[in-house]
């Protein structure tokens, strides 16, 4: 009865082979492709470093100006424009910029990378049912598996730095962008869609002018989680040497410093609010414009 | 609390009891455990650090005080800043086996001043090595680089990750204290106006892949390292002499401190890495704590160690098992002969 109370493992000595084996072909790998993928992400380091230095080298009051001014094309309020100035002029003031500059634009191109490469999928994944039965786990998988166990690989690929940090970033927060974009277009009523049939539309027309239209305020949504989830992630970006809020955070619970680590917290809570009513808010705008077409 | 360990006693015989339906005379070595236990030793909780050799030497501290002393030994994870604070604070938990003290000079020395706190046995004998390391291959390619001067005369020899122009000086983790020596020794060896930049790692995942990634492909690396550690057993690497004196007194008071506006040129401080016990446990531990007073490894010995820890991805018990299984000469003269016939039993 041994068996019954002890787990019938496969035995330390094959199992240590097992891991070893995987980490030898592993190793091989990198040492095969590893510089061949690194110039691959190349174009997107560039990208990330032009960025960055377009936040942080532009005059402070340039880059404000810009921000409200996309703030209020994106929700058309007031209230929301005036906590956006104040949010930034505090972070500025509490000597935070850089760092929050750093953060923003990471961000930005993190969200969008996960639009580019969300949207499509997520289009293909409600018009090929096979396909939803592939991407749903693995959305599954690239939500919940810690995201240290795939940081390692990355790193020996990529080093440590922007890019892997972007890859981090990038493979949680864009679950939401796929699955929501994949949601909303089979959310579209049936009748809708025959009756778009009935004057001929092609799969094309179908798909811009009545498909994504209808489904966009979900998509928006989507947008919204895959921005919020991306700032989440900035504490662990900065854990491979991404620059930005994240390093003082870093800091601040490696010597306990309460009030640094509140201050930065505190900025990247700033800046996600300020995304999530911005993008929200243009949501609403989106559904309100809907309504009435539809009314 | 004697009537919660009558209660954690009468708990454990339950248990015992329940689980002698299976295993009745395990059931009861385990009450007699208990009962000894109780009567040397109690319980103990050790700071099981986040970095590899701190786990093998907690793990080692683990076997030898529960088997040999009969302790109730438990480990807890930890990190140098928040577990010295917590001892010193809370009394809690009750054995750091590798504290490297150097960050924390001030406030430990108050704690052992009011007798809070007990500074042990200095657990690594040669202590810890720190400085900027560059990989063998690359020492070897280019022997005219001996110091850190002579290495940062080359920006070429170790690209930036994020501009091939430049070179790149890897820095220490954020937030941990050499993080504020090498800016520091960056400053003062000029190596900005070298053609360098101090590349943030994060965290000592991101130090030890890049690392990785560099030696793998025969890149080239220049950087903060620091010695006893699998990494530099698994990939060797050259520590760059810094080709000054220590002035400890200039040490002391810029270049391990924040605001230092005008930091010179000074190496590194061999590190003392000690073993840190709570009051309570030196009194509770009886003849454990002389234990933790007397064991001590040297960087040799411990470096081997971690290094086939790394090869055969060993736990730290498991290399706690491996050591004393071949280490016998050494760690017996640590441990009382009964508590060594003790452990002898148990390997």
């Amino acid at each position: 009865m041994n068996w019954f109370y002890t787990f019938p493992e496969m035995g330390t000595e094959a199992l240590r082979a097992l891991k070893k084996g995987i980490d030898f072909a592993f190793r091989d790998f990198t040492r095969e492709y590893g510089e061949l993928l690194e110039r691959m992400f190349d174009p997107l380091k560039q990208f990330l470093i032009f960025s960055e230095r377009l936040l942080t080298d532009s005059p402070w009051p340039l880059v404000i100006l810009s921000i409200a001014v996309i703030t209020w094309l994106a929700s058309r309020s007031t209230k929301i424009v005036v906590g956006t100035i104040i949010t930034l002029l505090l972070i500025g003031y509490f000597g935070m910029w850089d760092d929050t500059m750093k953060t923003v634009s990471m961000i930005f191109v993190a969200t969008l990378t996960a639009l580019v490469l969300g949207l499509p999928i997520g289009i293909a994944m409600s018009r090929f049912d096979r396909m939803q039965k592939v991407v749903t786990p693995t959305l599954d998988v690239m939500q919940t598996m810690p995201s240290f166990v795939y940081l390692i690989p990355v790193v020996m690929l990529l080093g440590i730095g922007k890019v892997a940090g972007l890859l981090a970033v990038v493979i949680y927060a864009i679950p939401p962008v796929i699955r929501f974009t994949n949601l909303g277009i089979r959310l579209v009523p049936e009748d809708v869609l025959e009756a778009s049939e009935a004057f001929g539309t092609s799969v094309w027309q179908k798909m811009t002018k009545v498909q994504l239209p209808l489904a966009l305020p979900t998509i928006m949504a989507g947008v919204n989680q895959t921005i919020m989830m991306s700032l989440s992630m900035v504490v662990i970006a900065s854990m491979i040497g991404v620059q930005g809020l994240g390093q003082p955070v870093l800091k601040a619970i490696a010597n306990q410093y309460f009030t640094l680590g509140i201050f930065n917290g505190l900025a990247i809570v700033g800046i996600a609010i300020i995304f999530d009513r911005a993008s929200q808010a243009y949501g609403k705008r989106l559904q309100r414009h809907l309504e009435v077409v539809h009314g | 609390m004697t009537n919660q360990r009558k209660l954690v006693l009468a708990l454990t015989i339950v248990a015992a009891t329940l689980a002698s339906c299976g295993k009745k005379e395990e059931a009861q070595v385990e009450e007699k455990a208990v009962e000894t236990a109780e009567a040397t030793c109690g319980n103990v909780t050790i700071a099981n650090m986040n970095w590899q050799s701190a786990e093998v030497i907690a793990s080692i501290d683990k076997f030898v005080l529960s088997k040999g002393y009969g302790c109730d030994a438990e480990l807890v994870p930890g990190d140098t800043m928040p577990t010295l604070t917590a001892m010193m604070e809370k009394g809690q938990p009750d054995v750091a086996p590798e504290a490297w003290i150097n960050s924390v000079r001030e406030p430990l020395k108050l704690a052992t001043d009011e007798g809070r706190l007990h500074v042990a046995a200095e657990v690594l004998s040669d202590g810890g090595v720190e400085g900027w390391w560059i990989p063998k291959y690359i020492a070897e390619a280019n022997p005219n680089i001996k110091t850190i001067a002579d290495a940062l005369n080359h920006p070429e020899l170790f690209p930036a990750p994020e501009d091939k122009t430049k070179g790149a000086v890897y820095n220490c983790p954020a937030g941990w204290s050499c993080q504020i020596s090498t800016g520091h020794a960056f400053t003062a060896w000029g190596a900005a106006d070298k053609g360098f930049t101090l590349v943030d790692t994060g965290s000592s995942a991101g130090l030890d892949g890049s690392i990785a990634k560099a030696y793998e492909r025969k890149e080239g690396w220049l950087g903060y390292y620091w010695a006893p550690t699998s990494i530099l057993g698994k990939y060797e690497m050259v520590r760059l002499d810094p080709g000054v004196e220590l002035d400890q007194a200039a040490w002391d008071t810029c270049n391990s401190v924040v605001d230092c506006a005008d930091p010179k040129m000074n190496p590194w401080p061999r590190s003392e890495v000690f073993s840190v016990v709570t009051d309570r446990f030196k009194q509770a531990g009886g003849k454990a704590y002389e234990y933790l007073a007397t064991r001590q490894l040297d960087n040799d010995s411990l470096g081997k160690l971690l290094s086939w820890m790394t090869d055969n991805q060993a736990t730290g018990e498991a290399a706690a098992e491996y050591y004393l299984k071949n280490n016998e000469a050494t760690w017996t003269t640590w441990v009382s002969p009964a508590a060594a016939e003790k452990i002898k039993a148990a390997l």
